[in-house]
């Protein structure tokens, strides 16, 4: 190639004026039409703002150096993808069983990055100031590529194990991703300053780091360099992010006094709402790792207690805010909260892209150390009798369909805070007709906007309505996409076969 | 409260009873059996009798777990209210209506 670039006629602006123009300068008065009709969004939710100039981003990004960072990363990350591919290094896993963990990330977490672009390329239209505009265009942007890179990142597994293959369609349809689905469909449906409550602040500031550290780490503890490299590769933009929510809720909170009891109701839904989320997480990291990194209740204490209750909350008093509503039910239940959800999925993985299994001793003994209060107590009982009944020739799955929570949509399998051995039940009224929660924080979120929460498209009610492929499991499975083998239990699933077949070519005997 | 909107914001529950119509949504929880995560969701006619219920519906749903005895099915509660359910009577006439909660311990 001989074309020579064009040389610059002009020295280019430092940085920091580049980013002053491109977030003040380049903004506009409207002429012909009012603010109002030009941002028709920002003031039916009560909130006030006087001076969106008191917007500041402290990174200062510029589209040409946000290009040139993410080029670089994705370079990186797609070196390691290819790399990995060719060397075969899925037979270098811990466990075929690990995979169980990813299949739960690409069909619960990755659309909701999706999701989280759409959303933020609506704020970076609709906000009235051009600083948290950009701010949310780059957001916007992130999401897309944290979107994409997992697809390729994942998606080189889809050529030797079950479950990865129709995650974006199951995404929409089956009952345990509907959970996920269901926050942020909640989120997208409120408005623009709720929705940066929810997930700026509340999923990216609160609870991010014990969304997506555990699953970064449990890959990396488990030989999955190409999961751990997008993690790497997805954390600056997640620290930014995550200054994003607090710039997001300081900004708020200094624009007007009235301004403090709307955001701390926002707070005190949020927390609930992604908490309730992360309860799938909770179940992943203490069950599904064929090497566990860390326990829910541990990293509980580290992520959320000490660095949120202990560090965040203290410096949001000063703007009047308190801890979240119902924060110390979840503190309540951090000894609980992965035994009952992997509780449900074992009960319904029929009806799962994904499989599971009861613990081996080695786990039970881990979870004993781990959970010195309750798991010898109340679930090492219920995991023997799994056992008994497997070694037998059975295996327990629930023959029915559960209850599912009107909020959350997890099955009412919580307990009562005061006692681990009953389910919590609450039931609210509204137009005479009865709705089941799990819980206080789900039931007080219903309270507060019953009209949207009648709305919620319950996965097992809509199999009884017929709106699901049928009133039969093979025909709702075929509906969902899920293939045979790739539900059920682990032992002897498709996976668990191929890979024991795989490593007895290597070492002469089935592993 | 009420749900802050720039319209009107009306919308029809999506499991209304006239949805399901002569039948109803019920559910059943095995109180006090950890192996079994939630109260099952069931859907059945509402002339349905309480012996047909048990047989058809809630009994072979408890056998997923394979220590249970019908025999031992004792303490029906609808909610958090106690009952004795008469076997011919039907669910309507039993007071268990759409989205009812039934209760029963072994």
């Amino acid at each position: 190639m001989t074309i020579e670039a064009a040389k610059p006629t002009r020295k280019k602006l430092p940085l920091k004026e580049r980013y002053a123009r491109l977030t003040r300068d380049l903004d506009w008065e409207p002429s012909y039409v009012s603010r109002e009709e030009l941002f028709p969004y920002t003031r039916y939710e009560g909130i006030k703002i006087h001076d969106w100039d008191g917007w500041q981003d402290p990174f200062r990004l510029t589209v040409d150096a946000y290009y040139k960072y993410q080029a670089e990363k994705d370079k990186r990350l797609y070196a390691v993808l290819d790399s990995f591919a060719q060397g075969q290094g899925h037979l270098t896993l811990s466990d075929a069983s690990y995979f169980n963990a990813i299949k739960l990330f690409i069909q619960g977490v990755t659309p909701l990055e999706y999701a989280a672009h759409r959303h933020f390329a609506f704020l970076a239209r609709h906000l009235e100031g051009p600083a948290p505009r950009f701010a949310a265009l780059c957001q916007s942007i992130d999401e897309l590529r944290h979107c994409q890179t997992q697809i390729h990142t994942i998606s080189n597994y889809n050529k030797y194990y079950g479950g990865f293959h129709s995650w974006s369609k199951m995404h929409d349809r089956v009952w345990y991703l509907s959970v996920p689905k269901s926050l942020l469909d909640d989120a997208m449906a409120a408005g623009p300053f709720e929705f940066l409550i929810s997930i700026s602040f509340s999923f990216e500031y609160l609870l991010t780091n014990l969304l997506f550290v555990p699953f970064m780490s449990g890959a990396s503890f488990n030989g999955d360099l190409p999961t751990m490299s997008f993690g790497f590769s997805a954390q600056s933009d997640e620290s930014r992010h995550m200054t994003l929510g607090l710039e997001a809720i300081k900004f708020l909170l200094e624009q007007d006094e009235g301004n403090v009891p709307i955001i701390q109701d926002w707070i005190d839904k949020w927390f609930w709402r992604a908490y309730r989320m992360s309860a799938l997480v909770a179940a992943m990291m203490d069950y599904m790792l064929p090497k566990p990194v860390m326990s829910w209740k541990e990293a509980f204490e580290l992520y959320f207690e000490e660095q949120m209750l202990g560090g965040l909350f203290p410096d949001l008093a000063y703007y009047g805010i308190n801890p979240p509503r119902h924060v110390d039910d979840a503190i309540a239940e951090k000894d609980r909260l992965s035994h009952e959800v992997y509780r449900i999925l074992h009960n319904f993985s029929f009806a799962a892209a994904l499989t599971t299994h009861t613990p081996n001793d080695t786990h039970m003994e881990w979870l004993s150390q781990q959970y010195p209060d309750t798991f010898d107590r109340y679930y090492r009982p219920v995991w023997n009798k799994h056992r008994r009944i497997e070694e037998a020739g059975g295996r327990v799955f629930f023959q029915g369909l559960p209850q599912l929570c009107q909020v959350c949509q997890v099955p009412m399998a919580f307990s009562e805070v005061s006692d681990p051995t009953r389910i919590s039940l609450r039931r609210s009224e509204f137009r005479g007709e009865a709705f089941h929660t799990c819980s206080d924080g789900c039931k007080w979120i219903f309270d507060r906007e019953p009209e949207k929460y009648v709305q919620a498209w319950l996965p097992v009610h809509q199999i009884y309505q017929g709106n699901c492929g049928g009133a039969t499991i093979p025909e709702v499975l075929a509906w969902y996409g899920i293939q045979d083998g790739e539900n059920g239990e682990y032992r002897g699933s498709a996976d668990q076969l191929a890979w024991a077949a795989w490593h007895a070519d290597e070492t002469g005997t089935a592993k | 409260m009420t749900v802050k909107a720039l319209y009107d914001y009306e919308f029809p529950s999506a499991d209304r009873a006239e949805v399901f119509g002569d039948d109803q949504l019920v559910y059943v929880l095995w109180d006090g059996n950890p192996l079994l995560c939630s109260a099952a969701c069931f859907r059945v006619p509402k002339a349905t009798s309480f012996a047909k219920f048990l047989q058809a519906t809630v009994y072979p749903w408890a056998a997923s777990d394979p220590d249970f005895d019908p025999d031992t099915v004792r303490d029906w509660r609808l909610f958090d209210e106690p009952i004795s359910p008469a076997a011919d009577r039907s669910l309507a006439q039993l007071g268990v209506g759409h989205k009812a909660l039934l209760k029963f311990s072994t």
